[in-house]
């Protein structure tokens, strides 16, 4: 293959381009899927295919294929689509420097999860299942399961040739209760399907979701008979199983260079962050400490380096609660005088490399999980994300989570309430941020479902948080009237 | 793109090595070539094309599933051998999904070569560049002209064929002021005729002209007048998370036991139409099942749900052919059709005297799918209209709403309707008018 990659660079850097490069991913998956103690999914999925993007002139082409017999016939339609880019292109593209690199990179894992049978991976969910099942009353009960390995090739114009073999695996379980009336849900270890790792399957392992499972049925049957959460201001502890999703969407996304230079504006939004506040604004309280990290262990967003060849690395986003710096790729990073700092990243063989996140985590503070409660007088605890919503400048947020646990006089009550919201703007909110839960309390979650771009490109990032406090947030609508 | 003959040589190979099995495959093929553009300019511009085998092997009432891109006599066999090779340890599950065996041939070629010839990536770029020259300085403009080819083939052991081909062009235009203010269209079409990218880019550019110089108005309860596309936003969630028959079976569904029931206003009525002109002309689900029309809300009434087989079994009925290979979702209407009134949309603004016009929602999600009860944001444009008028432009506003309530609140429907292109086609939607409509939170 790599001759051969050789050869099609050489034949388009022939052609006058001024770079190119090539991205050659094999990617298989598998899914399993369990629901009542039966197996509703077993499904593999493998492809493999290429892309090759060009930039003639300050404009980009990118064309796509599975079919690896017509290399020459793909890598000139993408040279005539960037002829045709440079029709409306008023300034051309500029790419920022980056190194020559000739490297291999491969996730560090210790169990293969392709190499562990699926009979036992199927048993582990059932098992969970009929734990859910024995310790409550449930509607429905269902297990995850997902693996995949991709192996991919990264190779361009200025002699780069970069092989990455990355291995994710991850699970979940959920137990669902219902009446005549209402239904609810708890999930292990988060919602929408599980958590995921870059790692083998001692991830899976060490989920313990079948020791987990009573719990969350237990919780499932008493939402149903607990009181709606109440409308107010309130003191809150949000878990890292909510928290993680708060900083996805309230601060990953805003730092998206591409968004803030308006890329994303006719589909996901723009942001309210700009290039002249880096370094000024206060986006968060003292507490607040945030980087986009691609190369911690086991992080759904960590790898070698990026799909331009940009090497992996550590960016502060907020230092003590100043705004520090943007995500950034090659061709946004100029921009704003700056070289790349390696987030940017495909989906699939098909689709062009954007702006995306790697690992944006809260550092942890100095509080235990009974310091953070302990200084709330008449406040909630709240976990695992429900739903989600915020405005296309990424202001305006709301999330629902699953639970709500009372928190009165320092103390966790006992008491729980069904169908939490709140809701905020973003930078007010950080800013009500008077404590973080320590290193003890810190997890690593893997969000494998961050959609944005056109056409849509769903990328696997990861957020690592403890559980924090937030003072005088809002909770509830229902006193809008 | 292949030739039909050759996606059903794909298919009679894999049920040739798949001898004693229940075997089904679809294959979707897609190429598409899309242009975005931002800051007045082509920005990215990319084409794709990809076909994707999927295989389903079933042996009594266990089922595996495979799918794959290398569709040569290899990649097959290795995908089939691994499907066949599941099946020994998988316990039984309880269901054996009924194939479809009638009838044994569906053909739909819907292939406009005009389009082929009229929206290759160059004639995208110059019309592009055209509309573009139109704009003044101080706006700019943002979005995307693609063109799509698409075909979806399905075949099983029991003898059956399906073949779908069709083709469409879809942009998105959004104009934007300096000040942020922003308007937006998308369109997607089959005819030539009904491509007039110059002249939407001109409509959405007088729009966001309008929205200047924002006005800021507090959460409470508002008469609103919901534009097709905001309808669209609303309707699609109802059809995900309330008119599939799996959602009622999980008890997440609004219509859960409350089919037969008036649970919106008489003046609502809500179809699945595949033959609809303005909807995705598809005449068989990703099951192979012809797709039915389906009467969801009729004047108000919950009628029927949508169906795949899994999900037709538990109910111990026929699928209604609404599979979108999914079997977590169950059976999905995606071509909706909501019927119009009696007056267009100018004489519902012109007859109001105090509502706020909604041009569209955005990143909407599902607080209490029992309740129906969703969030999100207004996006490109929200004004307040007085006397008839729209008097001012205003800041993006957060609802939090019961649909059920909403759709027990209507004023008014709109008798001009609108294609809206959604995640798997188009839905046909008129505006709405809708009293007590509730925002709660405000976006400054």
């Amino acid at each position: 293959m790599q001759k051969e990659i050789h050869r099609i660079l050489s034949f388009i850097k022939a052609k006058g381009v001024d770079y190119a490069d090539i991205r050659v991913q094999k990617l298989n998956t598998e899914q399993i899927i369990t629901e009542n103690e039966t197996v509703q999914k077993l499904e593999n999925e493998n492809t493999k295919g290429y892309g090759i993007r060009v930039f003639l002139n300050g404009a980009l082409g990118f064309a796509s294929s599975q079919d690896f017999d017509c290399l020459e016939q793909v890598a000139l339609q993408a040279i005539e689509i960037a002829e045709a880019s440079a029709l409306a292109q008023k300034d051309p593209l500029t790419l920022a420097e980056k190194p020559i690199v000739i490297d291999t990179y491969v996730t560090d894992y210790q169990i293969d999860p392709f190499t562990v049978s699926k009979k036992d991976k199927i048993d582990l969910l059932l098992a969970a299942e009929k734990e859910m099942k024995n310790n409550a009353e449930l509607f429905k009960t269902m297990g995850f399961l997902r693996f995949s390995k991709e192996e991919k090739i990264f190779a361009d114009t200025d002699g780069s040739y970069i092989t990455q073999t990355i291995i994710e695996s991850g699970g979940g379980i959920r137990a669902s209760a219902a009446d005549g009336q209402d239904m609810q849900v708890r999930s292990y270890p988060n919602s929408f399907r599980g958590n995921y790792a870059t790692a083998g399957y001692e991830f899976v392992t060490e989920l313990q979701l079948v020791e987990n499972a009573p719990k969350i049925a237990q919780e499932a049957a008493a939402l149903l008979t607990a009181e709606e959460c109440p409308s107010g201001y309130y003191d809150l502890v949000i878990d890292g199983s909510q928290l993680y999703l708060q900083i996805h969407e309230s601060v990953g996304h805003p730092i998206e260079l591409d968004r803030v230079l308006g890329y994303e504006a006719g589909y996901a939004g723009t942001s309210f962050l700009n290039p002249e506040m880096m370094g000024e604004f206060k986006y968060g309280s003292k507490h607040v400490n945030i980087v986009a990290d691609a190369t911690i262990p086991r992080g759904l967003g960590t790898f070698g380096y990026d799909d331009e060849g940009v090497p992996a690395q550590c960016t502060p986003i907020i230092t003590k609660g100043i705004f520090q710096g943007f995500l950034s790729s090659r061709d946004t990073a100029p921009i704003i005088g700056q070289q790349s700092n390696g987030t940017s990243r495909a989906s699939s063989w098909g689709r062009i490399p954007i702006v995306r996140m790697t690992n944006i985590n809260l550092q942890p503070g100095e509080l235990t999980f009974e310091d953070l409660i302990g200084e709330i007088d008449d406040g909630l605890l709240l976990a695992t994300n429900k739903s989600w919503s915020i405005d296309d400048k990424r202001l305006n947020f709301q999330f629902a989570t699953e639970i709500a646990y009372e928190i009165k006089q320092g103390k966790l009550t006992g008491k729980i309430y069904k169908n939490p919201i709140y809701t905020g703007i973003t930078p007010e909110f950080w800013n009500s941020c008077d404590g973080v839960g320590n290193k003890h309390l810190w997890v690593l979650y893997g969000t494998p479902n961050c959609g944005k771009g056109e056409p849509t490109q769903v990328a696997h990032v990861g957020h690592g948080c403890s559980p924090a406090r937030f003072r005088n947030v809002k909770v509830g609508v229902a006193d809008v009237k | 793109m292949l030739s039909k003959q050759k996606y059903y040589d794909i298919i009679d190979y894999i049920i040739e090595i798949s001898p004693g099995f229940d075997t089904r495959v679809l294959i979707m093929a897609q190429a598409e070539g899309l242009t975005r553009y931002a800051n007045s300019m082509i920005h990215q511009n990319v084409f794709e094309d990809l076909t994707t085998v999927s295989i389903t092997v079933i042996d009594g009432e266990k089922k595996s599933e495979q799918s794959t891109t290398d569709y040569s006599e290899q990649g097959l066999k290795k995908a089939v051998t691994e499907a066949i090779n599941n099946l020994e340890f998988l316990p039984s599950s309880g269901t054996q999904p009924l194939p479809v065996t009638e009838p044994a041939l569906i053909e739909h070629d819907s292939f406009n070569k005009e389009l082929e010839k009229s929206f290759g990536v160059k004639q995208r770029a110059l019309e592009l560049k055209t509309a573009l020259n139109t704009l003044p300085e101080e706006y700019l403009a943002y979005g995307t002209y693609s063109y799509t080819e698409y075909n979806i083939s399905y075949g099983s052991s029991q003898g059956v064929k399906r073949f779908a081909r069709s083709n469409s062009v879809k942009f998105s235009i959004l104009i934007s002021d300096k000040t942020g203010g922003t308007s937006f269209i998308t369109e997607s079409a089959q005819e030539p005729q009904n491509i007039d990218f110059i002249k939407s880019f001109a409509q959405v550019f007088e729009r966001a002209k309008l929205n200047n110089n924002q006005q800021q108005i507090e959460p409470g309860a508002y008469t609103v007048i919901l534009e097709p596309a905001a309808v669209s936003d609303i309707v699609l969630y109802l059809a995900f998370a309330g008119f599939s028959a799996k959602s009622v079976q999980n008890k997440i569904s609004f219509l859960t036991d409350k089919l037969n029931q008036q649970v919106f206003d008489k003046r609502i009525t809500i179809e699945d139409d595949w033959q609809n002109p303005n909807t995705l002309a598809i005449p068989f689900d990703f099951e192979g099942y012809p797709r039915q029309r389906l009467e969801l809300v009729t004047n108000g009434w919950a009628k029927q749900l949508a169906y795949d087989t899994l999900s037709a079994m538990k109910d111990n009925v026929p699928t209604t052919g609404h599979s979108i290979n999914d079997v977590n979702s169950g059976g999905i209407p995606i071509n909706l059709v909501m019927s119009g009134g009696e007056k267009p949309l100018d004489k519902l603004i012109a007859e109001s005297d105090d509502a706020i016009l909604v041009t569209r929602f955005h990143y909407m999600n599902i607080v209490n799918p029992r309740t129906a009860q969703l969030t999100g944001l207004t996006r490109d444009g929200l004004f307040q209209i007085k006397n008839g008028k729209i008097v001012a432009a205003l800041h993006n506003m957060r609802f939090t709403q019961s649909i059920v309530e909403a759709f027990n609140n209507v004023v008014d429907i709109s008798s001009d309707r609108k294609g809206v292109p959604k995640f798997l086609g188009n839905v046909y939607m008129p505006s709405m008018v809708i009293k007590d409509f509730h925002f709660t939170g405000k976006t400054n």
